[in-house]
């Protein structure tokens, strides 16, 4: 075997670095090409991968010798046939197909083919058989030419992480024998969106990123884009395609605009426009053409590109066409019905059709727990109150946002928007104060009153701390309450009922200090005066006497207790739950440990990776032993993936400034926090309609 | 980040070989993502000079012609060692003669 000729003479030039600089370019430029063309001869996307890796090595040995050669893509291209075609041979047994490529290896591929290849190459790295992270992982990797590490640093996890996933990934296709082919006609939409969603991902991640501190992760908007770009070549009769470009070149045009020189973001309509980049503009309006050329029914994509294009084109935010932006807003919602396009579609006919309009659309969003925690709510709730004139409403709201905004600069800015709206101090006692005080008192048990403390936080979060108690409505309650634990257990939801009827009885009794007036609208009728009002409330307090609902926690019931058992999950539910793919592997760990150990969720989650024994399968943590057994032990070198401190379980993303954990609670490698409750909760909702809890065996 | 490459004017012509392949190249760079924009330029053109507050326009040709930029092409990269590549294989189709790459910062 021959190697191709190199451009003449041995360096006297280029120092290795140089070379090594040179290569990474080349690979950068040519992967996805490098290995769609090996796909072709060996049909297994891990071998391909192996291959062109082999082709790299061998350029690091060569070039910096004998040069870098004319054409260095081919040059790699080449070579890794060339292994190909040996590795063929030696495995004996495809002699004549071999030979045939053999023969046609030198020979360059039709343009088209070769697209075709790149094609085939993205619909195999994103299939839809992997989990989302191995397709972006393994995206990257084979289409976008980067490393295992920049991977690892572009999404906050270990290179070990990263490298297993692809690995995983590689393995999972060649053992469900994916053919290297485009999908067939019925299954084509369902893979394609599988595609897009991979490149948007990766754009969101770089473009989400917080500024400044590492720049890997800007640059992933790039390769994003540059995905994009190139599907858009590849497939260009798709308008979703041209629609997710059309989508990222328009973000992408905004991301100097975007924040502050604090690094604070800066939102759309105050924007310094002339800050967004026209060049990107123009190429995603250009996008948006080619989409609506080919036509059809607008898919998510292309709506949301849609909405961008009208941004755009507004010269100044007041030129902003608000009614087109509410009208597209409508029809995504009628494909991706979520909270967050609908409170998007809030605020757009907030500027169409007035305040009033766009609260009637964010009001019914409250009831949605899924938005318990997001403070874009109370902070949209609050511009569109303040432009309605109810200030006092509006500052609650933004104080409630700053609370619960993740993102120190974001809280701090929802704060100062706060401060800007002068009301009249509110006659009484805030829901925060009312609850400072009831907690103070000593006739309780310390227990008690942590139980009580953590319901009344989250009353407070959910109704905003400044209320005036005298404005805690039966209903206000009902519904924070429902928002908060309506899925709960029924012990749970006793629990926290129990605790608001207490505050409410204590608030109206003499110690409570309740103003009485205009919120006792649980007990006395509708058309009832103040005045009857209060003999209600009195009247009922004074009648039911201790653990009385008092007047604002009319509206709750307690609900029946199933014996204090939980029902757990059965057999076949747990199967279909094992062998799910569409599962991170840390969720399944956590699933699979909870169900084998029979162990409570905190303790399980409280677990750090020096407690394990894996040989024995078993740990001891803080809150005592916990064991496991094959499923667990199966998964969980690849959830550590090489780490040996910290917790065992660890949030998605690094912690922001504002919300630091205590350092027990803190990866030392990668900086990010232990998973919480509420998330793998979430998490487990969200995948089963289940509880954590109902894991527990019988 | 970006890079614009500018190149000088040469005394060779194209042939049909070479708008051949260069449009190949252009293909392949626009559909990878890569080529933002790219274009030729008129040889001389106008200079317009300031000194205080007196503005001049002169009418091309000039004569230090080594100077005055040809073709120009906007590339979107990961780093500079991309950019050179591309230049690289831009200057491997068109033969003899020189180009400039610069780094584009803003909007």
């Amino acid at each position: 075997m021959t190697d191709p000729p190199t451009a003449a003479g041995p360096a006297t030039g280029p120092a290795v670095t140089d070379v090594h600089a040179r290569i990474d370019a080349v690979v950068k430029l040519e992967s996805a090409r490098i290995v769609a063309a090996l796909m072709r001869v060996v049909h297994d996307v891990g071998l391909a991968e192996e291959l062109a890796q082999d082709a790299l090595v061998a350029a690091l040995e060569q070039w910096p010798a004998a040069g870098v050669p004319e054409n260095p893509g081919a040059w790699l291209t080449a070579i890794a046939k060339r292994r190909a075609v040996d590795h063929i041979r030696r495995s004996r047994r495809h002699d004549r197909k071999a030979e045939q490529y053999a023969r046609e290896q030198d020979q360059p591929p039709e343009p088209a083919a070769e697209r075709d290849d790149v094609l085939r190459l993205m619909f195999i790295s994103c299939h839809p058989l992997l989990p989302t992270e191995q397709r972006v992982a393994l995206t990257l990797r084979v289409v976008g030419g980067l490393t295992a590490a920049e991977i690892a640093r572009a999404f906050l996890v270990t290179e070990p992480v990263v490298a297993r996933r692809i690995a995983t990934a590689k393995r999972t296709l060649a053992e469900a024998g994916v053919p290297f082919a485009l999908p067939e006609a019925d299954d084509l939409a369902a893979r394609l969106s599988s595609v897009l969603e991979v490149v948007y991902l990766i754009f969101n991640e770089g473009y989400s990123a917080s500024s400044g501190d590492d720049l890997i992760r800007p640059a992933l908007c790039l390769d994003a884009l540059r995905l994009g770009r190139l599907l858009a070549e590849l497939a260009p009769q798709e308008a979703e395609v041209h629609g997710l470009v059309a989508l990222m070149e328009i973000q992408a045009s905004r991301s100097a605009a975007r924040t502050g020189p604090a690094g604070e973001p800066v939102q759309l309509h105050e924007q310094n426009r002339g800050r967004w980049d026209q060049l990107l503009i123009r190429r995603g309006f250009t996008a948006m053409l080619r989409a609506r050329e080919i036509g059809g029914t607008p898919g998510p994509y292309v709506l949301q590109a849609a909405i961008a294009v009208c941004h755009a084109q507004a010269r100044t935010a007041a030129d902003t066409d608000w009614a087109q932006i509410a009208a597209l807003y409508g029809a995504l919602a009628r494909l991706l019905p979520t909270p967050i396009v609908q409170l998007n579609r809030a605020v757009a006919i907030g500027m169409a059709a007035g305040p009033e309009a766009g609260l009637e659309v964010a009001d019914a969003l409250l009831a949605d727990p899924a938005l318990r925690d997001y403070h874009l709510l109370p902070g949209v709730r609050g511009d569109l109150l303040l432009r309605a004139g109810r200030a006092a409403e509006a500052r609650r709201e933004f104080e409630r946002a700053a609370g619960l905004a993740r993102n120190a600069a974001e809280s701090a800015f929802l704060r100062r928007r706060a401060a800007e709206i002068t009301v009249p101090e509110p006659a009484g006692r805030t829901v925060g104060e009312a609850s400072a005080a009831f907690l103070a008192r000593d006739d309780l048990d310390p227990a008690t009153l942590r139980s009580y403390g953590q319901t009344l936080t989250r009353l407070g979060r959910a109704v905003g701390e400044g209320l005036p108690l005298s404005s805690l409505t039966p209903d206000l309650v009902s519904r924070a309450c429902v928002v908060a634990w309506g899925d709960a257990a029924p012990r749970t939801w006793n629990r926290h009922v129990a605790a608001i009827r207490s505050f409410s009885a204590w608030a109206s009794g003499p110690g409570g200090e309740r103003p009485f007036g205009a919120a006792a609208g649980g007990l006395a009728p509708a058309s009832a005066t103040g005045n009857a009002g209060v003999v209600a409330g009195r009247a009922a307090g004074g009648a039911a006497g201790l653990g009385d609902a008092g007047v604002f926690a009319g509206g709750l019931r307690r609900r029946p207790e199933t014996g204090g058992r939980i029902a757990a999950l059965a057999g076949p539910d747990l199967d279909r739950l094992w062998e799910r793919a569409d599962v991170a592997v840390r969720e399944r760990t956590l699933w699979r440990l909870l169900h084998e150990s029979g162990a409570g969720v905190r303790a399980v989650l409280g677990l750090n990776v020096e407690d394990l024994d894996l040989d024995d399968r078993r740990a001891r943590g803080g809150a005592g032993r916990v064991s496991w057994r094959a499923g667990t032990a199966r998964l969980l070198p690849e959830l550590l993936a090489g780490r040996t401190r910290g917790p065992l379980f660890l949030a998605d993303r690094r912690p922001g400034p504002g919300r630091m954990p205590a350092e027990a609670d803190r990866c030392p490698d990668t900086g990010r926090g232990r998973l919480s409750y509420e998330r793998a909760e979430y998490l487990f909702k969200q995948a089963t309609g289940a509880t954590l809890r109902m894991l527990r065996p019988r | 980040m970006r890079y614009l490459m500018t190149t000088r004017p040469t005394e060779q012509s194209a042939d049909e070989t070479l708008y051949a392949e260069m449009g190949k190249f252009i293909e392949e760079l626009t559909a990878a993502g890569v080529l933002l924009a790219t274009g030729g330029l008129e040889p001389g053109g106008v200079r317009v000079t300031s000194v205080g507050d007196e503005i001049t326009v002169t009418d091309g040709p000039f004569t230090e012609a080594k100077e005055a930029v040809a073709g120009f092409a906007l590339v979107e990269v990961r780093s500079r060692e991309e950019a050179i590549e591309l230049t690289r294989r831009f200057r491997r189709i068109v033969g003899d003669g020189e180009s400039v790459i610069q780094q584009v910062f803003g909007p």
